[in-house]
């Protein structure tokens, strides 16, 4: 089956940096934003954009993101000539398989896959920011352009650019060179981590970095370079939209935030919907005593207390007393009578028994931060998380 | 697989229901924020692993047609031949003219379906009820039993006319007290049926050929009175036939009362339904609501209270609305004040419209109405 343009989604990563809230699931399949998983965004992005076969590269505690991906239904990727495939790494005939050892070996273990679609350029997307972007412009781009490779860039702040990766543009607009976390930045030109390969030349690339005893198989580290060395012409997309790589406690908290403020996404957007595979439940309810303010709230939640500039995901409970303010509550959430949760972050089923608290206001010292409950945990009666604080599953507070 | 299959009634024409069913047929009916009627049913047979049913229509079936799709939201789009059907009427000529007189006549309208049915047992269900059967436990008993047909009821007396079924000492139904509307002997019917295919086809065959139409009064009785056993399994929980203004009204707000939400949408049987929204419900500084359910997709800016909102709606700013049901893509303007309003799909209330009905007598305001 012949396809234009495929996807590989790089979906392995474990997400170490968001501690408890990946400690058994993979990042792409944290909750976000209300109904939403990280994972939506490339694949409402994909389907969006008339991507219809992609390729999920999974490795990292797959299987709840193996059953929320399913067959794709639920992003219209359920299609007779393509839709959405999960690639875990395996073991092959007579040879030693292995794990992905890096986002470029990720893409080399599964070549066959790509080949049976004979594609001309390949998309490479990670699983990890929100976003949305319309890759059939980008795809344009890319062939005005006659690029082997073309990578979306964000034009960033020079202090912003000492920690990224830094596309340096030559007088005719293609890359010239690129510095991962340069000191002294030459350009403001920010990877977002977002290629498009054309695929003959990104096939001869891998094969070459695979024999590569020294290469760490990575794309910035290696395919890059060595295409930048050979001469090969690569372009960088501008995208001025809003782009948040939500890899950190703090970067979700705060993306989760954007979502209450007129920032650059509206996903009340008909044109451009992001797609989430939805739990069926009943409207939201809100009860006599209940108040909420500047908050978003999702179908299945009940609440009876106080919820101000919050994100509630679905089947949230805030009982009668309770208070809820700057937090993200992750799908199932509860929070009893008389508990207080400030500026942090509640897992998945985790429940805030009556009278415990979790986080605090800001308080001006240095070492405050959004407190984090990983999923499935209970928060003793009356307890209390300090600001800051990283509950794992497992833990007893 | 069951040795089951579904067949929902949908082809009724309810005209108490008034402007509410100007363009939709009655099962197709919003309901509690997200539902149609017909999910009910629809989910009840899901939950028991029924997935392959036939829904008769016969009138302003559009909406219906939309909202069943596929059948995907209930798992009956299958491969192969089974799966969700919808049975609009075939066009025999003897059908051009008129609504069905009974449940009888718009049985035999699909009666080719019917005998083409390859399992042996029928579960027959009204579209217009909000009730969540717990089928799988009815047909236990069905098939603990030697009855025929197994008569699905209730306990509480419901608001509109209803059938009793009056039980005698042997456990099987002794008589069936025809249109009633208040308290009585035996249990209030819900319109539910478990019954093997060729009891119900002889049946069809019987009144047909007495020109008798009605299925409690004419085939029920018929089937008693020549000794045939009738088993009852007894729902606890809630249920309402929805058939009037009125009874729709009501039942939605019943939904605000926790007690009943839970017995209509118990976690371990989920009501299904065709899913629309992907985005939340937005609450601006200043927003207040008061018991109420609100669907996802809406952005409040107003005041609510005790009203049912479904999702797409905007409450503006300023913008009080009290006891009210406020349908799918409806906008309250700046300083509205609507109470004790039905405001049907599409509807929009400019800026300082007051609109009030009564508790008593909400006021429906049709579909897609600008103000």
């Amino acid at each position: 089956m012949k396809k234009s343009c495929i996807a590989m989604l790089l979906a392995g990563g474990q997400g170490s940096r968001l501690y408890a809230l990946t400690q058994s699931v993979a990042k792409p399949s944290v909750p976000f934003g209300g109904k939403y998983r990280i994972i939506d965004f490339p694949l409402s992005n994909c389907a969006n954009s008339g991507i219809d076969t992609v390729g999920v590269l999974t490795q990292y505690k797959p299987l709840q993101l193996n059953s929320y991906i399913g067959i794709g239904q639920s992003w219209d990727l359920d299609v007779s000539d393509g839709g959405v495939y999960i690639l875990p790494p395996y073991l092959g005939a007579g040879e030693k398989g292995s794990w992905f050892t890096g986002t470029a070996n990720a893409i080399y273990q599964n070549l066959a896959f790509i080949e049976n679609y004979d594609p001309e350029t390949v998309l490479i997307l990670s699983g990890d920011h929100i976003y949305k972007m319309d890759y059939a412009d980008m795809l344009r781009e890319h062939k005005e352009k006659g690029a082997a490779l073309t990578i979306a860039v964000q034009e960033v702040t020079m202090e912003e650019a000492t920690r990224m990766g830094i596309l340096n543009p030559g007088a005719d607009g293609y890359v010239e060179q690129f510095e991962e976390k340069p000191k002294h930045p030459k350009s403001n030109l920010a990877s977002m981590g977002i290629y498009i390969f054309d695929w003959k030349k990104l096939r001869d690339y891998l094969i070459a970095d695979e024999n590569d005893p020294n290469s760490s198989k990575d794309f910035g580290k290696n395919i890059i370079p060595s295409m930048l060395a050979a001469g090969e012409k690569i372009w960088p997309y501008r995208f001025s939209g809003y782009w948040r790589d939500v890899g950190t406690i703090t970067s979700l908290w705060d993306a989760n935030m954007d979502l209450l403020s007129n920032a650059d996404i509206n996903l009340y957007d008909d044109a451009w919907p992001i797609a989430s595979r939805s739990p069926v439940c009943p409207p939201h309810y809100v009860g006599e005593s209940a108040k909420v303010v500047h908050s978003i709230v999702t179908e299945g939640c009940e609440i009876d207390g106080y919820v101000d500039n919050s994100v509630l995901s679905p089947n949230v409970v805030v009982a009668e007393g309770a208070e809820v303010a700057f937090s993200v509550l992750m799908p199932g959430a509860v929070v009893e009578k008389g508990a207080v949760v400030k500026y942090a972050i509640v897992g998945e089923n985790t429940v805030v028994e009556a009278g415990a608290r979790v986080g605090t206001d800001p308080d001006g010292s240095e070492n405050w931060a959004v407190a984090t409950c990983g999923p499935n945990i209970r928060i003793r009666k009356n307890a209390t998380v300090p600001a800051g604080a990283m509950i794992y599953t497992g833990e007893e507070v | 697989m069951r040795n089951y299959h579904g067949i929902i009634f949908a082809y009724q024409t309810t005209p108490e229901l008034r402007e509410l069913v100007s363009a939709r047929s009655g099962a197709s009916l919003p309901f509690c924020g997200r539902y149609r009627l017909i999910d009910f049913p629809l989910s009840s047979l899901r939950n028991a692993g029924i997935l392959d049913c036939g829904v008769i229509m016969q009138r302003n079936y559009q909406s219906l047609l939309d909202h069943l799709s596929s059948g995907k939201a209930w798992d009956m789009s299958r491969a192969g031949d089974g799966g969700l059907r919808m049975l609009p009427p075939f066009g025999l000529p003897e059908y051009h003219t008129g609504n069905y007189v009974g449940t009888i006549e718009a049985l035999n309208a699909v009666s080719t379906y019917i005998r083409d049915i390859s399992q042996k047992h029928v579960v027959l269900m009204f579209g217009s009820m909000v009730a969540n059967i717990d089928l799988d436990a009815a047909i236990r008993k069905h098939e603990a039993g030697d009855a025929d047909i197994t008569a699905i009821c209730g306990t509480e007396t419901p608001m509109g006319q209803h059938h009793r079924f009056v039980v005698g000492p042997d456990g099987y139904v002794r008589r069936i007290d025809l249109y009633r509307r208040n308290d009585g002997e035996g249990l209030p019917g819900l319109e539910a049926f478990i019954i093997h295919k060729d009891t119900l086809l002889q049946l069809m065959d019987r009144c047909s050929a007495m020109n008798l139409y009605a299925f409690h009064k004419d085939a029920l009785n018929l089937f008693l009175s020549a000794g045939g056993k009738m088993d009852v399994y007894v729902h606890h929980g809630y249920a309402n036939a929805i058939r009037t203004v009125e009874e729709f009204y009501r039942a939605n707000k019943d939904m605000l009362d926790p007690a009943l939400r839970r017995q209509v949408f118990p976690v371990e049987r989920p009501v299904r339904t065709k899913i629309h929204e992907y985005v939340s419900t937005y609450y601006s500084e200043g927003a207040v609501a008061r018991n109420c359910l609100i669907a996802d997709n809406c952005r409040i800016e107003g005041e609510l209270e005790d009203c049912i909102v479904f999702s797409g709606a905007r409450i503006a700013k300023g913008a009080k609305l009290k006891g009210c049901i406020v349908m799918r893509g409806c906008i309250a303007g700046e300083n509205s004040q609507l109470s004790y309003v039905i405001a049907d799909k599409d509807t929009a209330f400019s800026a300082g419209t007051v609109l009030a009905g009564n508790e008593k007598l909400p006021l429906v305001v049709p579909k897609g109405t600008k103000i």
